[in-house]
């Protein structure tokens, strides 16, 4: 759709798409659709060869002169299939775990994947700085209790339901490099079997999802629609 | 050649995308120059009904920043733009990227003498 705005301003323009039947009723001048789950679109992480054959296959669309052209990247390559937050259950009550200790003994192990990483780190839309997750999660579970409505550090911009979404979203990726660093050789799965089902944090993103469902408020509801899946 | 993605991204510190619960999806464009490393560009798309770990772990394997400058390189790609172009996928209502944003990033890529674009999906 952007596609063909861009080619209707005179720009030649060539894609990626992972949903082969939005592109067949879009018909976009030019995309390769690919058999990836969203979020790796070309293909997988850390590989830059394969990276390479994806967009080498993008590109060589451009040599089509009649559009739309809308083809299938062959492969072999079969994406594992990874659990939403809703389908597992989670131990970590029965075991006793504290989110807000949880996230300290992590800390050495996020700060060694931003090390490892000159920095990178997805971390941020928050604009509460890691060191002070703690207070996220205290805040976090007032509200699911009931008894915090706001956090104080909240930046102004930011609706509280807007807030919570970036809260969790830190949460999340804190935890997932975290991990990363401690298990370097873990797959996606393994990791997200893990926050889903053995974390503290895991369990709190739940019962914060379902308490937000519950909310009169549609901006709050539009916010859980996301937060556990 | 000039990249442009629906992924959500942005750089760091500039206005995260908004979870639009009145209409159809927030239709707005965030620009990411060339010279921003990966270390500054986040993510704030609003569905969050996909996986994050690949981008996580290399941001290339969504919006490939890395990539297109070895292509350079190699002299397959003459060129990149200065700036790059980031929307948020999976709206509802496409009317303001169709009418308004879309024809503004369009504008803008020939500006900076753009004629093949790459898109990337989240």
């Amino acid at each position: 759709m952007i596609a063909r705005t861009f080619e209707e301003a005179g720009l030649t323009t060539t894609g990626i798409v992972l949903i082969e039947e939005h592109a067949q009723r879009v018909k976009p001048p030019r995309m390769l659709a690919v058999p990836f789950f969203f979020g790796n679109a070309l293909g997988e992480a850390d590989n830059p060869e394969y990276q390479h054959r994806v967009l080498q296959s993008t590109f060589d669309l451009l040599d089509r002169d009649q559009g739309p052209v809308l083809e299938q990247l062959p492969d072999d390559m079969i994406p594992d299939i990874l659990m939403q937050g809703s389908e597992t259950a989670n131990e970590s009550q029965e075991k006793g775990l504290n989110a807000a200790d949880e996230l300290t003994a992590l800390r050495a192990y996020y700060e060694q994947w931003t090390k490892a990483h000159a920095g990178r780190t997805a971390v941020g839309l928050s604009a509460i700085p890691q060191r002070r997750f703690r207070g996220i999660i205290r805040f976090l579970e007032g509200y699911v209790n009931g008894e915090e409505s706001d956090m104080k550090e909240r930046p102004q911009d930011f609706t509280v339901p807007q807030f919570i979404r970036y809260c969790v979203d830190d949460l999340k990726a804190f935890y997932y490099e975290a991990r990363m660093a401690q298990r370097p050789d873990g797959a996606d799965r393994e990791i997200h079997d893990w926050f889903w089902s053995d974390t503290a944090v895991g369990a709190l993103l739940m019962a914060l999802a379902q308490r937000m469902r519950e909310d009169e408020d549609k901006e709050v509801q539009a916010v859980a629609y996301g937060i556990a899946r | 050649m000039g990249l442009v993605t629906t992924a959500g991204l942005h750089v760091r510190g500039d206005k995260p995308f908004i979870a639009d619960h009145k209409g159809g999806g927030d239709t707005s464009f965030r620009v990411i120059p060339r010279s921003v490393g990966a270390n500054d560009i986040i993510q704030s798309h609003t569905s969050i009904g996909f996986d994050h770990t690949g981008i996580y772990r290399d941001i290339n394997v969504t919006f490939p920043i890395d990539r297109l400058p070895e292509l350079v390189d190699q002299g397959k790609i003459g060129s990149l733009s200065d700036n790059y172009y980031s929307f948020m996928g999976a709206l509802r209502d496409v009317t303001g990227i169709i009418e308004d944003s879309g024809p503004e990033v369009a504008r803008r890529l020939k500006a900076e003498g753009v004629d093949v674009v790459l898109l990337t999906p989240t």
